[in-house]
């Protein structure tokens, strides 16, 4: 599979020169299967420029969103094929307690926020509910689990026929409430059992460890409990992902200069850039 | 590997292990997969040295009768009827430890549900009395 970053930013779209190399659009990845399925991974305002990537002869899309949070649906709306009425898109996202996950849709895909409404989008449209279990998408098998972060959201294992394991955690707090994280095993970790062995992981990397001190609870990682993740998970490669929308070109590239010199991972990391092409 | 827990069982045990109140926290299947410090003094053991009991086991470790002095079978204690019925259950009972004499407690057990209605566990607070 083929794995394409879109938008690397977390929680607000951070254009400018000091933001040009990680890039500011929100969270965005597409996944291009060896048989052609098309997944895309949250529709944050990277989606934007994907969607101009995508040829006319593409019949169906998978959009899989983690969660609804602005950062994370921003940019559906400006999402070419939803406006094709040629081409199926299906879109995989948490319903809450009360609301079904049309419902929460609509509630950015309406006027006060947004000018055109879910029901009078061209496109044939069809929801999921996630979690639910795992799916086949075309040469995929998609697992999606609810994980730690506010509000219900989920982590994604996408596993290609005969290839290789994507784990996407883009919004992931599971260190909070651990003591000295990790202290328990990978069973008992949130999104322990998405990330198992992954060949590729994508994970939510958005404070150092004096900014996550003043946001425990708000639903991210440090760099340094993301790599700790990434070990108990024992993956092969790991994307840092979520980066803050403080974060200068030249924070990030201090930032993970000194953590992972210091922590020494056993494993290739990469950190996320808006435009990094992975193969799986 | 062991079976990833859900966020639901996870986020308990980790609210179970920051509160001083002794709790019990059980899967769907009624198999008890934690217990916090304050909740060793019902086992007269950590957790850490029993690991994960089943209903037949941690229920056969701890006699519980009611106030009239009798025996409460394993379905109807509390912490079985509030994952069997799926709702909370608060009574006062007494309790005898492996090993040890008779305390009077009042323990509240309620069901984690989660959406479309999925059964997770089920945890148990004890309250001495």
């Amino acid at each position: 599979m083929r794995v394409t970053l879109w938008g690397t930013r977390g929680s607000l779209a951070t254009p400018g020169p000091e933001t040009a190399r990680y890039g500011g659009n929100t969270s965005c990845v597409s996944v291009r299967g060896r048989e052609g399925t098309m997944l895309v991974l949250d529709a944050g305002t990277g989606v934007r420029r994907l969607s101009a990537t995508l040829n006319g002869s593409l019949r169906r899309v998978d959009i899989l969103l983690t969660h609804l949070h602005m950062d994370h649906i921003q940019g559906l709306g400006f999402f070419g094929p939803l406006y094709r009425p040629d081409l199926a898109v299906h879109i995989w996202g948490p319903a809450s307690s009360k609301l079904t996950l049309r419902e929460r849709l609509m509630r950015y895909l309406s006027p006060p926020l947004f000018p055109v409404c879910l029901r009078e989008l061209p496109s044939e449209i069809t929801l999921h509910e996630v979690p639910c279990g795992e799916v086949d998408i075309g040469e995929f098998r998609v697992s999606s689990a609810l994980v730690c972060h506010p509000g219900p959201t989920v982590g994604y294992r996408i596993e290609e026929a005969g290839g290789g394991v994507l784990t996407y955690l883009p919004d992931h707090e599971p260190a909070l409430g651990v003591n000295a994280f990790p202290s328990l095993p990978r069973e008992w970790t949130s999104g322990g059992g998405l990330a198992a062995e992954a060949d590729l992981l994508v994970h939510d990397s958005q404070y150092d460890a004096h900014e996550y001190s003043g946001h425990v609870g708000w639903g991210h990682s440090s760099l340094g409990q993301s790599l700790a993740f990434a070990a108990l998970s024992e993956v092969r490669h790991f994307v840092p992902f979520h980066h803050d929308p403080s974060h200068s070109d030249t924070d990030l590239d201090r930032l993970y200069g000194e953590v992972i010199a210091d922590a020494k991972p056993a494993f290739q990391v990469t950190p996320g850039q808006e435009g990094t092409m992975f193969e799986i | 590997m062991a079976a990833a827990k859900s966020i639901q069982i996870i986020l308990a045990r980790q609210l179970a292990s920051s509160v001083s109140a002794p709790i019990l926290l059980v899967d769907a299947e009624g198999t008890l997969v934690y217990y916090n410090e304050s909740a060793e003094a019902i086992f007269n053991r950590r957790f850490d040295e029993t690991g994960e009991m089943t209903a037949d086991e941690w229920t056969t470790l701890i006699a519980a009768r009611d106030e009239d002095r009798s025996p409460i079978p394993p379905e109807e204690r509390p912490m079985m009827k509030a994952l069997t019925r799926r709702h909370p259950v608060s009574r006062t009972i007494s309790l005898r430890r492996p090993e040890g004499d008779w305390r009077h407690v009042h323990v509240t057990a309620f069901p984690l549900i989660g959406e479309r209605d999925a059964l997770f566990g089920a945890m148990t607070i004890f309250w001495e009395i």
